[in-house]
């Protein structure tokens, strides 16, 4: 959130005049808030920001729709991005003077790269688009906002919804391509790995992607090869486990994939190079805690008492040893599981 | 020599309770986070902080139910954050919250805030927050909580239920958590306004616990704090959000109850009171309820009790028989 003391320095205005200094705006009665209730949690105003929300709210009064309506609101929305009665009002004054879109939307990448975290522009954005029914252009704005901040949760969400909502089976077409990228710039990036989900699970079938089966191999070779690059990535290793939860897949299909990355030391008597199996990467800090935990779930769901005990010493060494934070959750899990061996 | 504790071990009760009072004496330096968009929710903050800290009356009651008032909008028949702004679906809840710890809820139009919230009912099932049409999981958890303690649940029987519900199962992740809408990332705060929404309508066997619970206590980092969703920072709200779905669930013993304690003592202001999103970071009224809160639930000695689906202090939601099953941790002795 800005801050309202310091006067803002991205104004279009040429001069920093007052809407009260401000000839063309005589007309208007400025309205003042409602200042007389317990001072409870205060505002403290620049003379700028109660200057245009005086202004504002005598032109909300008469219910003006008109091209300074556009100026004044752009003026609130650039002091707090986050008022969003300035922006309905916006909104319903550029549908009133069937203004160009297109000039919005430019005004709109402006801003967005200032006020990223604000939810206001995004909506903004999306009614725009279903005005403009354009969304091509939207995907690479968004791959710019994300350059800005690649974890944005209103960012993904918009490119979410723009997908869903338009539907094209264009627009899906190089969403895998563009996961991989931001995969590449930081693999850590949960919110690109649940866009992957996304495409890949939940958006229905398209064509090209019918046989499921492929899918599913490709999708399991990507997150394991990703897993071999940085081996502690929370992300990665919650995919896996979504993907054969997804798809009701045993886990134990990937007991051999999993085992290296829960040993203390890497193997390394072996040249081989398993695609299947792609191996830690050197200098992986071993054993990877999500790796134990994987392998212990994967005796679990085996089931009997042997495998079931194995899933207990792995559990016991995240306790005590690996991931001691959670020493109460695997311990749980240990009791949990013993009690169904008895 | 004295080995008495510093403050960073203690929760500095007296410090917070004047940092609180004190906002209401237009400091500098505490506005930053205080714009009109949030006044409402900001009052509520601070009340709440204050009712868990046994320290309800530092604000004047009949000056808080003032300022609520004042923040009718008549045209929508609702609450906006501040006298003058359009009507919220987050200020009306606030609003009601406020009132209802201050047991002033007869001050309220219970006809047209109903009218008010069933207008931003969207035929997908989620709630809009406002007329400009944001929609997020956030506004059905607000529109439940609001109807629930206005005693109006009933006025979604049928199939506005059903398409309410519908919608937060659709919300749900590959992870067991939830998303602001359909789609969207599983995130923390998410996740509690869906799990606390579906404890209010009794339909808490939509969750998968098991799931659910483990991705909560992943949230925890080495330094104790909770983040809201993989790989990201530790931040002191996520004390709540991750906490209260927690509780909820009943899995609050699944994290390390003292190294969060910690992690939410360090991150307060030694001096000028308040607590802040991490160590050393500026302090808000936001976090300080949410550090507090979740001391609360941690049984921290010498709070008082808060309801984790509502958010308000557990006797005011019990004396509604508005209680559901939750439980926090054992209340310590000091």
């Amino acid at each position: 959130m800005p801050s309202l003391v310091s006067a803002s320095s991205t104004s279009l205005q040429e001069e920093p005049a007052l809407y009260a200094e401000r000839p063309e705006w005589n007309d208007v009665t400025p309205l003042s808030q409602y200042e007389d209730a317990a001072p409870i949690a205060p505002i403290f105003y620049s003379a700028e920001y109660k200057d245009a929300t005086d202004y504002f709210r005598g032109i909300v009064k008469t219910g003006e729709k008109s091209e300074r309506v556009l100026q004044l609101t752009e003026s609130i929305i650039r002091l707090n991005p986050a008022h969003y009665s300035a922006w309905q009002y916006r909104y319903e004054t550029l549908l009133a003077l069937d203004s160009p879109v297109d000039v919005e939307l430019k005004l709109m990448d402006e801003l967005a790269v200032s006020f990223l975290k604000t939810y206001q522009v995004w909506h903004h954005r999306r009614l725009l688009l279903m005005l403009t029914r354009k969304p091509a252009p939207e995907l690479k704005f968004i791959a710019a906002s994300l350059k800005v901040d690649a974890k944005n949760y209103h960012t993904w969400s918009y490119r979410q919804w723009l997908l869903a909502f338009f539907n094209d089976d264009d627009l899906w077409a190089g969403e895998l391509d563009f996961v991989d990228a931001m995969l590449t710039q930081d693999v850590r990036n949960n919110s690109a790995w649940h866009h992957r989900f996304f495409v890949v699970f939940q958006s229905g079938l398209r064509e090209g992607e019918t046989d499921r089966a492929r899918i599913i191999r490709r999708e399991l070779t990507f997150v394991k090869q990703n897993i071999s690059l940085v081996a502690n990535n929370p992300s990665a290793w919650n995919y896996l486990r979504g993907i054969l939860d997804t798809k009701d897949l045993p886990y134990s299909r990937v007991e051999e994939f999993v085992r290296p990355y829960a040993l203390t030391t890497h193997d390394s008597t072996t040249d081989l190079v398993d695609l299947e199996n792609p191996p830690p990467p050197p200098g992986a800090q071993l054993p990877c805690p999500a790796a134990i935990e994987f392998l212990a779930d994967i005796h679990e769901k085996e089931g009997g008492k042997d495998r079931i005990l194995l899933a207990s010493e792995l559990w016991r060494s995240l306790a005590d040893e690996h991931d001691m934070i959670r020493k109460k959750y695997w311990e749980y899990r240990i009791r949990e599981a013993l009690k169904r061996v008895k | 020599m004295s080995t008495a504790p510093s403050s960073k071990s203690q929760l500095a009760i007296p410090l917070h309770v004047s940092y609180i009072k004190a906002l209401g004496e237009n400091k500098d330096d505490l506005a930053y986070h205080l714009t009109s968009h949030l006044r409402l929710n900001a009052v509520y903050w601070g009340l709440t902080a204050l009712c868990i800290m046994g320290h309800k009356d530092a604000l004047d009651r009949q000056e808080t139910i003032d300022f609520v008032m004042s923040c009718w909008d008549d045209e929508a028949g609702a609450f906006g954050a501040h006298p003058d702004h359009d009507a919220h679906m987050l200020s009306t809840l606030s609003a009601i919250q406020i009132l209802t710890t201050h047991d002033a809820l007869d001050r309220i139009d219970i006809p047209r805030v109903v009218e008010f919230i069933l207008s931003l009912h969207q035929p997908s099932g989620v709630f809009a927050g406002d007329s400009f049409g944001e929609i997020d999981t956030r506004f059905t958890y607000c529109a439940v909580s609001a109807l629930s303690l206005l005693g109006q649940l009933h006025v979604l029987d049928g199939e506005p239920m059903e398409r309410t519900i519908n919608y937060i199962v659709r919300c749900r992740n590959f992870d067991g958590g939830f998303g602001s809408c359909i789609g969207a990332e599983s995130h923390a705060g998410q996740v509690f306004v869906c799990v606390a929404a579906l404890a209010i309508l009794d339909r808490l066997d939509e969750v998968d616990v098991e799931t659910l619970g483990w991705w909560l206590c992943e949230r925890q980092l080495p330094n104790g704090g909770l983040n809201g969703r993989p790989e990201k920072l530790e931040d002191v709200c996520y004390s709540f959000w991750v906490l209260s779905a927690l509780a909820i669930l009943d899995k609050i013993p699944w994290i390390d109850a003292d190294k969060l304690t910690e992690f939410i003592l360090s991150a307060q202001d030694a001096e000028g009171g308040g607590i802040a999103d991490r160590p050393g970071d500026m302090v808000d009224v936001f976090h300080t309820l949410f550090g507090v809160a979740g001391l609360s639930l941690l049984g921290y000695p010498g709070l008082v009790d808060l309801d984790p689906v509502y958010c308000m202090p557990a006797e005011v939601i019990e004396a509604k028989g508005l209680r559901k099953p939750w439980k926090a941790l054992e209340r310590r002795h000091a």
